[in-house]
């Protein structure tokens, strides 16, 4: 009976390992300033990711420049911008990761005229 | 054979229970956009699911291995437990080795701004006296009621971004220990840190690799003012820690602050585990009342 008590506790121990979801990558990057206006933003983090995760683009005015259609795919998150003018834009995410830890960021990058 | 108390499985069963049934609660050491590592001189403000073994340390005669283990009850309420085993070496006095006494920490998350990338902290460190070894250990207890708190700069302007990936926690407590001969004293602690991943990831891509920029610099330092004026003595002690997916890696030299406080450059050096990352599922969620 001991025995069993202990074997359920070590399967339990044993149950896979998920972590939270850290950014690792993003394209544009934080203070990128870039000549040509990207098509998209696309942040890879360090765990896969569920649904709920997200994020924003921002204009200097506080207005979406999203499409609307974010794509969420294992560790990536991808989202296609409109047609981007000069100026500074900000990247607002947040990230729950399998095991439902929340991280959140954000950061600027600039289309120069 | 039974080499447990039948009564001992039980409890552990039913605990083990409990703890695969709870949900994930606050995640170590996150708040807002920040992620604070856990620092090794100081006590850090969060009550999480966390594990330091070993934690080694050499100075001034003396060799410490340590472990630290905290454990979340309730969401923003965690009870760690600590010991560690001493050895002393001082020229020309005779060697003392043996374990020293358990301690006992409770401690509450009162406030959390994650706006402000900010935590306040309260707990009681509990020394309990006796449970070590006579050759090193105190036989009386000692209480040391605590204020812990981070806080991180991400709330900057952007003419002092550079400045955002800085971060600092402070403890200050009040230790009143049961023998008469002791004073009471003012423990104070703390750690600037500068983290490369807020760098890497809020600020300015500098295109570390992974293992840069999971980097935080940092210096800590811990410092005892006891009441009676004898004199505070601590130590600076700067240091490197690197943060992984379930684990970090710490080290930091000691340095003490004046003839008081020791001789020579030490060295401390930590393996930490995160337990809510490498058990979300079981240990590593509080045992009652978590939440998604």
């Amino acid at each position: 009976m001991n025995l069993r008590v202990l074997a359920c506790a070590l399967a339990c121990l044993a149950a896979p390992a998920s972590a939270h979801a850290f950014l690792d990558h993003a394209k544009p990057g934080a203070g990128t300033v870039l000549q040509v206006a990207p098509g998209s933003v696309m942040l890879l983090f360090s765990d896969d990711l569920q649904p709920e995760s997200g994020v924003t683009i921002l204009d200097s005015s506080g207005h979406s420049v999203g499409t609307g259609r974010v794509m969420i795919t294992g560790n990536c998150i991808m989202a296609p911008l409109r047609r981007l003018g000069p100026g500074k834009y900000r990247v607002v995410w947040h990230a729950v990761s399998m095991d439902d830890h929340r991280t959140q960021g954000a950061y600027v990058f600039e289309v120069k005229p | 054979m039974h080499i447990l108390p039948k009564g001992a499985v039980r409890a552990a069963a039913l605990m083990l229970a409990a703890a695969i049934t709870a949900s994930p609660g606050q995640a170590h050491g996150v708040i807002g956009q920040r992620f604070f590592p856990a620092t090794i001189t100081t006590d850090d403000p969060f009550a999480a699911d966390e594990l330091a073994l070993p934690t080694v340390s050499r100075f001034d005669h003396e060799t410490d291995v340590e472990f630290d283990y905290s454990k979340t009850i309730f969401p923003g309420f965690a009870i760690e437990v600590g010991m560690g085993h001493v050895n002393i070496h001082a020229p020309g006095e005779p060697r003392a080795r043996g374990f020293d006494n358990l301690e006992v920490s409770p401690s509450v998350e009162l406030y959390r701004s994650p706006a402000h990338e900010f935590i306040l902290t309260t707990g009681l460190e509990w020394e309990v006296g006796g449970t070590g070894s006579r050759s090193v250990a105190e036989r009386s207890s000692t209480y040391t009621p605590t204020v812990k708190f981070g806080k991180g700069f991400g709330d900057l302007p952007d003419s002092l971004k550079y400045l955002r990936p800085l971060a600092v926690t402070g403890t200050v407590g009040y230790a009143m220990t049961g023998a008469t001969s002791e004073p009471r004293s003012i423990e104070w602690a703390g750690a600037v840190e500068y983290s490369l991943l807020y760098l890497q990831n809020n600020v300015r891509d500098e295109s570390f690799g992974r293992l840069v920029s999971h980097l935080t610099p940092l210096v800590e330092f811990r410092f005892s003012s006891p009441t009676d004026g004898s004199g505070t003595t601590g130590t600076i002690n700067p240091g490197l820690i690197w943060s992984g997916k379930y684990i970090q890696l710490a080290a930091e030299a000691m340095i003490p602050v004046n003839r008081a406080s020791g001789h020579g450059t030490g060295f401390i050096a930590q393996l930490h585990f995160y337990i809510d990352d490498l058990f979300p599922h079981s240990l590593g969620r509080p045992i009652f009342g978590g939440h998604k």
